[in-house]
Order: structure tokens, then sequence, then C-alpha cells
């Protein structure tokens, strides 16, 4: 047993398996699902539907949590992703605009949004919170304006950016080539990271994990990959990768890497952790605030637009209820409701287990007031879920927050012995003396 | 002669602060000067002025009158950013420090190394030297700052404070928290500093500490400076009456003639009857 837990801390770098719950989670309601349906919910033609109708709640989720993480919430992303949604179908079927000025455009309106948000919040100090249902208010109700209430179609050249896929090519094998070619690149790319991780530990200092370690976490990785790729390449003929799962990949990848390894994502952390001390420190805090509202708008515009170009018309009521898909997906991935602790890889899995719960509980044919109470119930679950662990004293923070090669427990290299050359009491969560406030 | 004038010229130099907070006057014409290679120790009961004027070197507030001289030129220090500039650094009562990030992000909140992505072998690196010149003893720099103990804690913020090789470290009661071994470190490295050049002020309620690393002492009373003494004549009766107000000075007492400091400097009784210069107390006598 104890082999068992010392093994699968090793593997996970030193959380443990606790840290590793959410995956859990999401594997265990897969599954619970895959039974369930039948089989259904694995089917390649749901998985694709499911990556095309849900991905605003990835896209969403990696802006949320940034803003969570900062210590700030967003209750407006459902209207503005709407208004936006309105604002590119309107120019396009009154000002002929083509579809690729249209989404320029949309990013533009979605920008400014977050730019009016981003000035009470950072610079009027008034909490993102009230700003937000505010702007829930404001921009429904510019939606309805803009779009007197009604449907407005958007042409199939626009529509490709939320129903399309990748396009096939190339000999038949009765699979899609592109598809094939990105499970390769992706593999490729797991591989890539493994070794780099491993050289970079090593130029640390730091003892390198165990090559077993490695190869198991390459092959559960690789694995997952491979299942997947088969799942999108084996789809209804026509169908491969779906557009909008690249555009959620690549902003999954590029937010992982600011929120990680860049100044501006240390200072998120910085401002959530601790804001007082962070401007102490010459953090411009509210840069980062209005950075991090107008960035929430422009990926709720984002969002917006994906959602319209799959349902092929934007209408009056698109995206409500989005606020609680978003800001669910992050507390499922272990953010913490005090800001400070959070990332983007794990409200991706918290955005997947959201999604996976809609989807399956649709599948199943159940109410949709149940969903909305399921739904619910699965948001506080996971806040206090959130809050439990914080009063037994077991921050989530640890490890957590930082990933890649920090993803270590503390480990004792030479010159931490000769810096502690004495008896060192014992360094624990509950030992902190708290220092008190002037 | 000239590492004597080097001590001699104050590096900073406050003259006439006065700060007030609505109907709290927090400090009423003070005067500091601070010399390189010195411990001064600001005393007082609470709620006497010595986090607001400490502040204002650090740029958190803005006097309301008086000038700040460094080095010579006449400055304002109108933020944080820019008193840290000037070679200010300040470790705040509150430590300032962000539980969540580890002791390297801490190090270096504000002022990351690294070009579009961070540097964190190098700021790894730089961190384990810095502790090492501090003789600190922390496992690992890769902990969050949560899990540190106290006076693990205070080390990294004063740590934190050197970077960037400051002129003035200010600590603002940097032992009110930690049991004894750990209070002996951070005076251990409270000497270290002034050793190597700093020119320290520590703000502390403990006399004990005080007596044991401050070459000055100035005592503040309800924003007033009144009383300084002078190491070895650290009388610790004199020091508690000051602080209570049993003994006052005249106000308006010029700051210490720098010669003085000097081995070799004229003796003079230290508090000796002001009245020398002219009292310019805005307030009259409102004692
Ligand atoms: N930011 C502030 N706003 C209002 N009053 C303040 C503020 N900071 C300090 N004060 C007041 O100024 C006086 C001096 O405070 P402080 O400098 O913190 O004293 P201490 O010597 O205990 O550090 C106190 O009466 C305090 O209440
Ligand atoms: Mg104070």
């Amino acid at each position: 047993m104890s082999k068992f837990s010392d093994g699968m801390r090793t593997l996970t770098g030193g959380r443990g398996l606790s840290q590793y719950s959410m995956i859990i989670a999401l594997v265990a309601i897969i599954l619970v699902f895959e039974i369930w349906t039948g089989g259904y919910t694995l089917d390649p033609t749901n998985v694709i539907n499911m990556v095309q109708q849900y991905s605003y709640i990835l896209i969403l989720a990696i802006g949320m949590v940034m803003l969570i993480i900062a210590g700030h919430i967003d209750l407006s992303v459902g209207s503005v992703a709407a208004f936006v949604g309105i604002v590119v179908a309107q120019s396009m079927a009154v000002w002929h605009l083509p579809a690729g000025l249209a989404m320029l455009l949309g990013l533009v309106v979605g920008a400014l949004v977050g730019a009016w948000q981003g000035f009470w919040v950072a610079y009027v100090r008034v909490p993102a919170f009230i700003v937000t249902l505010a702007g829930q208010l404001i921009f429904r109700g510019a939606n309805q304006v803009v779009g007197n209430s009604t449907a407005v179609p958007t042409p199939d050249s626009y529509n490709w950016i939320g129903n399309g896929f990748l396009p096939d090519f190339g000999p038949d094998f009765g699979y899609s080539n592109p598809t094939l070619i990105l499970g390769l690149v992706v593999i490729a790319a797991l591989i890539w990271k493994e070794v780099h991780d491993r050289r970079k530990r090593v130029r640390m200092g730091a003892s390198p994990q165990p090559v077993w370690v490695s190869v198991v976490r390459l092959v559960l990785l690789c694995g997952i990959t491979i299942f997947a790729t088969f799942l999108f390449a084996t789809g209804r003929v026509g169908t491969s990768f779906p557009i909008v799962g690249i555009i959620a990949g690549v902003l999954i990848l590029v937010y992982s890497f600011v929120t990680s390894s860049t100044v501006f994502g240390r200072h998120i952390y910085a401002v959530g952790g601790n804001a007082s001390a962070a401007v102490l420190s010459g953090v411009k805090s509210r840069g980062v605030n209005f950075l991090l509202m107008m960035n929430m708008s422009i990926l709720a515009a984002v969002a917006g637009m994906v959602f319209v170009g799959n349902a092929q018309a934007s209408g009056p009521f698109d995206g409500t209820g989005w606020e609680l898909d978003a800001i669910a997906a992050v507390f499922v991935g272990g953010a913490a409701i005090f800001g400070g602790v959070g990332t983007v890889a794990g409200s991706i899995i918290g955005a997947f287990v959201m999604a996976f719960l809609a989807n399956g509980l649709s599948l199943l044919g159940l109410d949709a007031s149940w969903v909305s109470i399921i739904r619910g119930l699965v948001l506080l679950a996971a806040v206090a879920f959130d809050v439990y662990n914080k009063t037994q004293g077991r921050p989530s923070i640890i490890g957590l927050l930082l990933g890649g090669f920090r993803r270590k427990k503390p480990n004792i290299t030479e010159e931490a012995i000769q810096a502690q050359p004495q008896g060192l009491e014992k360094p624990s969560g509950d030992q902190v003396d708290k220092v008190p406030l002037s | 002669m000239a590492a004597t004038d080097d001590r001699l010229e104050p590096v900073v130099s406050m003259r006439a602060i006065s700060k007030s907070f609505g109907h709290v006057q927090a400090l009423r014409n003070v005067d500091l000067d601070l010399y390189r290679g010195e411990v001064v120790a600001l005393v007082g009961d609470n709620g006497a002025g010595k986090s607001t004027l400490v502040k204002v070197l650090a740029g958190v507030h803005a006097p309301d009158a008086g000038t700040i001289t460094f080095r010579g030129r006449i400055v304002s220090i109108p933020s944080p950013a820019a008193s840290r500039e000037l070679g200010i650094a300040t470790v705040f009562q509150d430590l300032a420090l962000c539980d969540n990030l580890d002791v390297v992000a801490n190090l270096f909140l504000g002022h990351e190394l690294g070009r579009g992505s961070l540097d964190e072998e190098t700021m790894e690196q730089r961190s384990w030297e810095l502790l090492r010149r501090l003789s600190a003893r922390i496992p690992s720099v890769r902990m969050p700052v949560a899990t540190l103990s106290g006076g693990q804690r205070q080390t990294v913020a004063i740590a934190r404070s050197l970077i960037g090789d400051p002129t003035v470290v200010i600590l603002d009661e940097p032992t009110a928290a930690l049991g004894v071994a750990q209070t002996a470190e951070v005076l251990n490295l409270i000497e270290l500093l002034r050793d190597q050049g700093h020119c320290v002020v520590l703000i502390s309620h403990n006399m004990a500490d005080v007596q044991a690393v401050a070459d000055r002492v100035i005592v503040l009373r309800l924003g007033r400076v009144n009383g300084r003494f002078r190491a070895p004549e650290l009388s610790y009766e004199d020091i508690i009456a000051s602080i209570t107000g049993v003994l006052n000075l005249e106000e308006g007492t010029p700051e210490d003639d720098p010669r003085e400091r000097l081995p070799d400097g004229p003796a003079r009784p230290l508090r000796s009857p002001g009245g020398s210069t002219p009292a310019g107390d805005a307030e009259g006598g409102a004692r």
C-alpha cells in the first residue's frame, strides 16, 4: 500500500494522488456516462459534436481562471459573448462585411467592452463582481438592441470557425489524414517536452526523476492522444478534427505559457496572493487588473463568435448561464475561491468535467431543469471542497500552482544542506507564525 | 580622510517632515539623518508615527511638509518604485510577501529576470547566493512562503530588500513575531548589513534588541522626535522615560552633529538642552 502511494507520489511529482483528484473525477464521469449511455458518450460523432458545442467553456475557462487567480470574477461573459455575436452577425448581414473582417471586428468589440469593464475595476476600483453584474445587464440589453431581439443568421463562409473541420487531403486510408498528422505532432511534442524538462532539472541541479516515471507518464499521455486521434479520425465521412478544437488548443498552449512562465503571469499570482505586497514590490496591479478584464472579454468574444458559427445564427438568448459554466470549470479545476491559486491546465480539466456532465445528462434525456440543478450542485461541491481543504490546513497551493519542472517536492539539495548548518524547525503548514498586520 | 568624509555626509536627511491622516497628526516636524554603516533604532509607543515615518521614505506616503535630501540632492519619493530606485529598501511590518508564491518568486517579485519568459534558472541560483550571504536557513527556495516559519519569512523579506544592493535598509518591527532564537538570527543579520556598509533603520518595541544592535536611538512620541541617544549611552530608563513622555526634549532639537559620531570627535553631552535653533513648530505648544 505505502509502496503504491510512494510510487504514485513519485509519478505525480510529489503532489500525491489528491492533486490529481480532478483528473480522476473526469475519468470517472466519462466512464459512468459511457456505461450509462450504452457506449455513446465516447462515440466519435458525439465527441466531435461535443467539442463543437462546448468549446466555449474551454475558451472562457482560460480567461476566467486568470481573473480568479487575481482575485476577481466576471459574471458578464455570456452577455458579452452574445453582444459580440450579434454585432458580428449584423455586420455581415447589414454591411456585408467579409467573414474575416467581421471576426476582426468581433475581437475589437470584445477588447473595447473589456477596456470599459477593466476601467471600472482597475482604475475606479469598483469590485469586478459589481462591474460585471452591471455588464451582464448592459450587454444583454445591447445584444437585443443591435439584433432587434431576433436571431440573425450567419453565412457559411463565416460558420466555418464554429462547425468546420481540418480539410482532408492525400490518399484515403479510411482515416482522416490531417487528424492523424495532428496526433503525431502532439505525440512528438509530448516526448520533446519530457526530455526538455529532464534536461532542465539536471541543469538546475535538481535530481531528475527516475526514468520509469517519465516512461509511465509518456505512455499515459501518448495513450490518451492516440485514443483521441483515433476518435476524431474515424468520425462520419467529411469530419475530422474540428477547427474550434484547434482554436481552443492554441489558446490553451499560449495561456499556459503566459501564466506559468512570464513576468505578467507571475504578477497575476502576486496580485491574487497579496495585492498590497505586490504593489509595494513594484507590480503594477492596476495594469494587471485592467489587462485581465480586457483579456476576459476578448476571450468571451472568441467564444461567442465560435458559438454563433456552430449555431449558424446569433440569437438574443445566446450565452445565458455561460458564466456559471466557466466559473464552475475553474473551481472544479482546483482554483481557490480567495484567489492566488489555480492553473490554466486545471481549469481545462474542469471545463472537460462540465462539458461531459452537460453532454452526458442531455444524452440521457434529462430535463433541462434537472441539468441546471446538477450543475449548480457541482459548482457548490467544488468550492466547498476548496474551502474545506483550506480549513484543514491543507492548502491546495503547493505545487498546484507551479507546473513543469517546479512540480517537485522540495528536494534537499547540497545547497540546502549547506544553508542549514544546525537543526532547523521543520517547516509545515500549521507552524506558520502569522505576522500581525500593522 | 575620504572615507571619514563619506561617513560624515548623511545619506538621507529628512527635515521638518509632517504628515497627517485626517485629524490624526502622525508626524510633526520630524528631522532625521541617516549615515552609512550605522544602525539607527526608531522607538516609540504604538501610534507614535514610526511606521508612517519610514513609509514616507519608502514612497508609500507623501509628506504634507518638509524636505528629504538624498546624497545631497533634494528628492521627492512618489512611489515605492522611486524609493527603491534611490537605493532605499523597506521591509514592512506585515512583510509584504505573497504566501502563494515560492521563495524565488517572492525574492524577485517586481524585478523578475528574463525577457519574455522568466529565467528561473538564474533566479534560483541568485536566490541561493543571496540566502547564503545572509547565512539563511531555508531548506528549499521552491517552497511556497506560506509553509515557512516566522523567522524564515522574515529572512526572505530581508533578503528580498537586498536585491539591487540598496544603501538604506529599513526594517519595521522585524522581531515582533519571532521567538528567541529567530530574533537572535535577525539581529545578527542586522549587524551583518551594517558591517557591509548599509545604513540600517530598525523599528522595534524591544529595548533589549535595540540596545544590542543600535548605534543611535531616536524616540518618537505623538509624531515628534522626543529624544536622541547614542551608543554606548543607551540607558534603558532614559529611553523608556522618553518614550512615555516623562522625559521631554526641547522641540526642534537639531540633528546630531556628525562629528560626534567619530571616536575622536568632540565629546559633547548629547541631550544638551536645545534652543540652539529657533523651533519652527507649526502647532505651537500643542504638547
Ligand atoms: N493609512 C493611515 N490612515 C489613517 N491613519 C493612519 C494611517 N497610517 C497611520 N495612521 C495613524 O497615524 C498614527 C501613527 O501610526 P504609525 O506610524 O503606524 O504608528 P507606529 O509608531 O505604531 O508604527 C496612528 O495614530 C495611526 O492611527
Ligand atoms: Mg508600526
